[in-house]
C-alpha cells in the first residue's frame, strides 16, 4: 500500500448503487464510469460495503457483472461483517476471481436488513461477537496468500481502547490502515504514525460541504455556524500528513474530482 | 350469513363474548369484553352471552355471571385444551349456526386475531379486526366498529350492513372491566364437541410457559421499555428492576432486540407489538417512527433520555431529559418498597 | 414442496415527523416497499426449498405497482411470481381478500404450504392467512417463530402466544402466518435483482381464477368503512424535567402520584 503513497494515487470513495433504487440500470452505468475514471486518472477505487447499514449491492459483484477492469494495485473493496458466512465467501471467491488484492475489514455498520457474521462461522469460539480482528483472522486463516488486508482507525473512539484495538488488528496480519475522516491535524492520528511507523497509513479526508454528516457518523462536534471548504482542507492535511496516502470521503464527481490533479505536493 | 332483506336482522340476536384462555383460566379481557356488551346489548334489549370453550373451564362460568353475562354456553372438552384453531373455529360456527347471535366479539388476543377470521370466513360474516371502540346504530342494530389502522394514524369506523352476526376482536385494556356483583348469576348451556376429524385439526404437542417467554406486553398497565440507549443487557436487568416495583412488564424497541439484548417477544412497534398501556416509560429510546406506532396510543408516555431533541422526547408527556443510568436507579430508590 | 407466498405492497412509514400541535405522528413521502412481515414468509419458503426441493411461487393481489414487491421477493430466491390485479377485485376487504388469493392458490393446484408474514404493517388486521387458510379448509398456524421436522405429509412449529409459546404437528396442505425472528431475510445480489426485472409475471384476473362475481371487490365485502378520521390528539403541552438525576426522578415519581399511577 505504499505505492499509492509513493505515486500520490488518492483513494477515492465510490458508493454502490442503493438496494432501494428503482433505475438500477442507471445507477451501475454511473457507478461504471466512475470507477473507470478514478482508475484511468491512475487513482485507486474504493468500493464500500452497505456503509452507514443503508443497503447496497456488492462492490465485487458489480466489478464482477459489469466486467470492469482490475487493476489490482488500483482496487480496495470495504468489506465489514455483516454478511451471512455464504456471502462471505462469494465475496472472497469473486475478488480471488477477478485479481482483486486489497480488502479493507471493518467492523461495519447495522442495520436491521443485515445477518451478523457469528462466531463459528470465523471459527471464532473464544468470543461474544464478530469483529474486525476475528473477520480478519479468518481471512488470513482461510486464504492466507490471496489478500493484503487493511484495518480502520477510529480517532474519535476513547483512545485507550482503540488503540488496544489496532494493536490486535496488526497482530491478527493487517498491513495498511484507513482512517475515519478528519478534517484537521489529529492528535490521535499523530499518535497513531508514531506507534506504527512501518505500516502505510492512509488519511481520510471528509470531502463533503455538509460537516453534519460526519458529525452524525462519528460523532465529530462542529460549530454550528462552522463553513467548510473540503479542497483547502485537504490541502492542508496534505502538509499536516507529508508520508501518508489519502482516502476522499464522499468526494463529488461532478465539482471536485478535476480539481485533484496539482493538490498532492 | 349474507342478508337479502333488511327484516332477516331480526332472526339474529344477543351479543357474545367469546371467553380467551390462556393456560385454562379466563383472562381479564373476557371481563373487559362482557363489560363492553352490556350497554349494547341493553341497548338492543338482547342479552349478552359468553361461549366458554377449553378443557376443564366449567368451574369458572359462574364468575363470568358476575361480570355481567346472562348466558354461558360451555364446550368443556380435553380436545380444546391448547389452541386448536381448526375445532375451535368448528364448534364456534356450529354454535352460531344454531343459536344464531346479531353480535361475536372476542379480545384481539393471539387466539382471538387467529380465531375470529376463520369463524368469520366460515359463516361468510364481516369481521373488524383489534377495535378500540363498539357502538350501535340505533335505526338498524348496525355495530359501529372503530378501530386504528396504520398503526394508529387512522381511526377508521366500519360497520357490516348487510351480514350477521358482526363480528370484532377487540383490544385487550382497552374497554373497563365491570365491578362483579357477586349475587348475579345466570343461566348455563352445555354444548359438546360434534364433529372432530382429526386429519383436519393440528396437534398440539407440548405447551410452554417459561418465564422467559412470557411478556403479556397487552395485558401490562405500565411498560418500561428500553431502545439503543440501553447500551445492553445489563441495561435491562435494570428496568427489570424497575417494571418489578412499579408492577410493570419490560418492553424493547427494534434495535435492542435485534442487537440481541432481550428476546423478540419485548419488542413494540412495527414489526412487534402495539401497545395501548396506561404509562408508557421509553428509556433512551430515540423514537424512529417503527417504535411509534406501536406505542403511540398510550395514555401517558414518559421518555427519559439524554437528547432532549429526539421524536419520543417530543411526542412525550413528560419529557426527562438525562442520563437514563443515573436517573433510573433514583426513580427506583424514590418508590417506597409495595 | 410447492410452497406460495402471499404478499403485500404497503406504503413506506421511513419518513415522519412529530406534530406539535397534536403530537401525533405526520407521514411523508409514499414510497411503496414490500410489507416487512412479508420478507420473513419469502425467506421462510426459499429456505424450506433449498432444504426439501420444490417451488417458491409469490403472489399478490393489487395494483399494477405492486409488481415491484414480487420482483423484490424473486430477487431473493422465489422462483416466480403472480400478481392478482383487476378493477373488479377494487375495494376488496380481508374476506374478499383471503377468498381471492385463495381461488389463484386453487388455481396454481398441488401447494402444499401457504405462507403469510403475521400482518400487514398498514391494515394491521391479521386476518388474511386465517382467512386464505379458512377460504381452503386448510389447517392453520399463526405468529410461527420456528419450522422444523418438516416431512412430505407434515412439519412441527413453533407458535408464539402471549403465555408462552407451543409446538404443534401440522399436516399439510396449510397456512403458515410468520413472525421476525424465525429468520433474517437475505438481502438481494445484484445478479437475483437483475433477473428479477427480467422476470415475466403473468396478470390473472377474475376468470383466471373462476372467482364469483358476488365474491370478490366491494360487493363481496361484509365490512363497509363509514368513517375516517385523525385519532383524538394527545395531550399538547410536553412537561419538560432536567437537573440532577435525584432531582427527577423526584420530580417524575411526584407527577406519577398526581395522576395516581403510583
Amino acid at each position: 500500500m505504499f505505492h499509492t503513497v509513493q505515486n500520490k494515487m488518492y483513494h477515492v470513495e465510490i458508493l454502490p448503487p442503493k438496494q432501494d433504487t428503482e433505475q438500477l440500470e442507471a445507477d451501475l452505468e454511473s457507478f461504471s464510469k466512475k470507477y473507470n475514471r478514478v482508475i484511468n486518472s491512475g487513482y485507486c477505487a474504493c468500493i464500500t460495503d452497505n456503509a452507514m447499514g443503508l443497503l447496497g449491492f456488492q462492490g465485487s459483484e458489480i466489478i464482477d457483472v459489469m466486467g470492469l477492469d482490475v487493476n489490482p494495485e488500483k482496487v480496495v473493496i470495504h468489506l465489514n461483517t455483516f454478511h451471512t458466512k455464504e456471502d462471505l465467501h462469494n465475496i472472497l471467491d469473486t475478488c480471488k476471481s477477478r485479481g482483486i488484492k486489497y480488502l479493507l475489514i471493518i467492523s461495519g455498520d447495522g442495520s436491521d436488513r443485515l445477518p451478523r457474521l457469528k462466531p463459528e462461522d470465523v471459527n471464532a469460539m473464544d468470543v461474544e461477537s464478530v469483529t474486525s480482528v476475528e473477520l480478519l483472522k479468518y481471512i488470513k486463516d482461510c486464504c492466507p496468500d490471496d489478500f493484503v488486508l487493511g484495518v480502520a482507525f477510529n480517532p474519535y473512539e476513547p483512545p485507550n481502547h482503540e488503540f488496544e484495538k489496532m494493536q490486535r488488528k496488526i497482530d491478527a496480519g493487517a498491513s495498511f490502515i484507513i482512517t475515519q475522516p478528519i478534517v484537521e491535524k489529529n492528535d490521535r492520528v499523530d499518535e497513531l504514525l508514531k506507534k506504527y511507523p512501518h505500516i502505510p497509513v492512509i488519511v481520510d479526508a471528509w470531502m463533503n460541504k455538509k460537516l453534519q454528516i460526519l458529525s452524525e457518523a462519528v460523532g465529530y462536534k462542529i460549530p454550528d455556524d462552522e463553513t467548510f471548504d473540503p479542497v483547502v482542507t485537504l490541502k492542508k492535511l496534505h502538509r499536516d500528513y507529508p508520508q501518508c496516502g489519502f482516502y476522499l470521503s464522499l468526494l463529488s464527481f461532478k465539482t471536485q474530482f478535476d480539481l485533484l490533479p496539482g493538490i498532492w505536493p | 350469513m349474507r342478508l337479502r332483506q333488511e327484516y332477516e336482522k331480526a332472526e339474529y340476536k344477543n351479543i357474545w363474548v367469546v371467553a380467551e384462555i390462556l393456560s385454562g383460566k379466563v383472562q381479564p379481557v373476557t371481563h373487559e369484553l362482557i363489560g363492553a356488551a352490556r350497554p349494547l346489548a341493553d341497548q338492543r334489549n338482547s342479552q349478552v352471552w359468553v361461549v366458554l370453550m377449553g378443557s376443564g373451564v366449567t368451574s369458572q362460568a359462574g364468575s363470568l355471571f358476575t361480570f355481567g353475562a346472562d348466558k354461558v354456553i360451555i364446550v368443556d372438552d380435553e380436545r380444546l385444551s391448547g389452541f386448536v384453531d381448526e375445532l375451535e373455529s368448528k364448534v364456534l360456527v356450529r354454535l352460531i349456526e344454531k343459536y344464531k347471535p346479531e353480535t361475536v366479539i372476542c379480545g384481539a388476543t393471539t387466539r382471538g386475531r387467529a380465531l375470529i377470521p376463520r369463524v368469520a370466513v366460515m359463516t361468510n360474516c364481516g369481521l373488524t379486526a383489534d377495535c378500540t371502540g363498539l357502538g350501535i346504530d340505533p335505526e338498524n342494530g348496525d355495530l359501529l366498529q372503530t378501530r386504528p389502522a396504520f398503526g394508529g394514524n387512522i381511526m377508521a369506523t366500519i360497520r357490516c350492513p348487510s351480514h350477521r352476526p358482526q363480528m370484532s376482536t377487540v383490544r385487550p385494556r382497552v374497554m373497563k372491566a365491570p365491578e362483579p356483583d357477586l349475587n348475579r348469576t345466570g343461566e348455563t348451556i352445555q354444548e359438546a364437541v360434534e364433529d372432530s376429524d382429526t386429519a383436519k385439526i393440528k396437534r398440539i404437542i407440548e405447551i410452554f410457559h417459561s418465564d422467559e417467554t412470557v411478556v403479556n406486553l397487552a395485558d401490562a398497565r405500565i411498560i418500561i421499555s428500553g431502545g439503543r440507549g440501553m447500551k445492553g443487557p445489563a441495561g435491562f436487568d435494570m428496568l427489570r428492576k424497575l417494571a418489578a416495583k412499579v408492577g410493570g412488564a419490560v418492553g424493547a424497541s427494534r434495535a435492542a432486540v435485534d442487537a440481541g439484548w432481550i428476546p423478540y417477544a419485548h419488542q413494540v412497534g412495527q414489526t412487534g407489538q402495539t401497545v395501548q398501556t396506561k404509562v408508557y416509560i421509553a428509556c433512551a429510546i430515540s423514537g424512529q417512527i417503527q417504535h411509534l406506532v406501536g406505542m403511540q396510543s398510550c395514555d401517558l408516555i414518559i421518555a427519559i433520555d439524554k437528547n432532549p431533541d429526539t421524536p419520543m422526547m417530543q411526542m412525550a408527556d413528560i419529557a426527562v431529559q438525562g442520563d437514563v443510568f443515573e436517573i433510573v436507579p433514583e426513580i427506583i430508590a424514590q418508590i417506597p418498597k409495595l | 414442496m410447492r410452497i406460495v407466498v402471499c404478499v403485500k405492497q404497503v406504503p413506506a412509514t421511513n419518513d415522519a415527523r412529530i406534530d406539535p400541535e397534536t403530537k401525533r405522528i405526520v407521514r411523508e413521502g409514499v414510497k411503496a416497499i414490500l410489507n416487512p412481515f412479508d420478507t420473513y414468509a419469502v425467506e421462510e419458503a426459499v429456505l424450506l426449498r433449498n432444504r426439501f426441493g420444490g417451488e417458491v411461487i409469490v403472489i399478490s393481489m393489487g395494483p399494477e405497482k405492486a409488481l415491484a414487491s414480487l420482483r423484490e421477493a424473486i430477487s431473493v430466491g422465489a422462483d416466480r411470481a403472480i400478481l392478482l390485479s383487476n378493477r373488479a377485485f377494487g375495494g376488496s376487504d380481508t374476506w374478499a381478500t383471503s377468498y381471492v388469493l385463495a381461488r389463484a392458490i386453487q388455481k396454481i393446484g398441488q401447494v402444499d404450504l401457504v405462507i403469510c408474514g403475521k400482518q400487514a404493517v398498514d391494515g394491521d388486521t391479521a386476518q388474511v392467512g386465517p382467512g386464505i387458510a379458512a377460504h381452503l379448509d386448510w389447517l392453520q398456524a399463526t405468529n410461527v417463530n420456528h419450522v422444523e421436522d418438516v416431512t412430505d405429509r407434515d412439519m412441527k412449529v413453533t407458535r408464539m402466544h402471549e403465555d408462552g409459546y407451543d409446538v404443534c404437528e401440522l399436516a399439510f396442505p396449510a397456512v403458515l402466518t410468520v413472525v421476525k425472528g424465525i429468520n433474517i431475510p437475505r438481502v438481494p445480489t445484484l445478479r437475483g435483482r437483475l433477473a428479477s426485472l427480467k422476470s415475466e409475471i403473468p396478470v390473472w384476473g377474475p376468470a383466471d381464477i373462476g372467482t364469483d362475481i358476488d365474491k370478490i371487490g366491494l360487493e363481496g365485502s361484509p365490512t363497509r368503512v363509514v368513517k375516517t378520521e385523525p385519532p383524538k390528539p394527545r395531550s399538547t403541552a410536553t412537561k419538560k424535567i432536567s437537573g440532577a438525576a435525584v432531582d427527577c426522578a423526584i420530580e417524575l415519581v411526584r407527577e406519577l402520584r398526581l395522576r395516581s399511577i403510583l
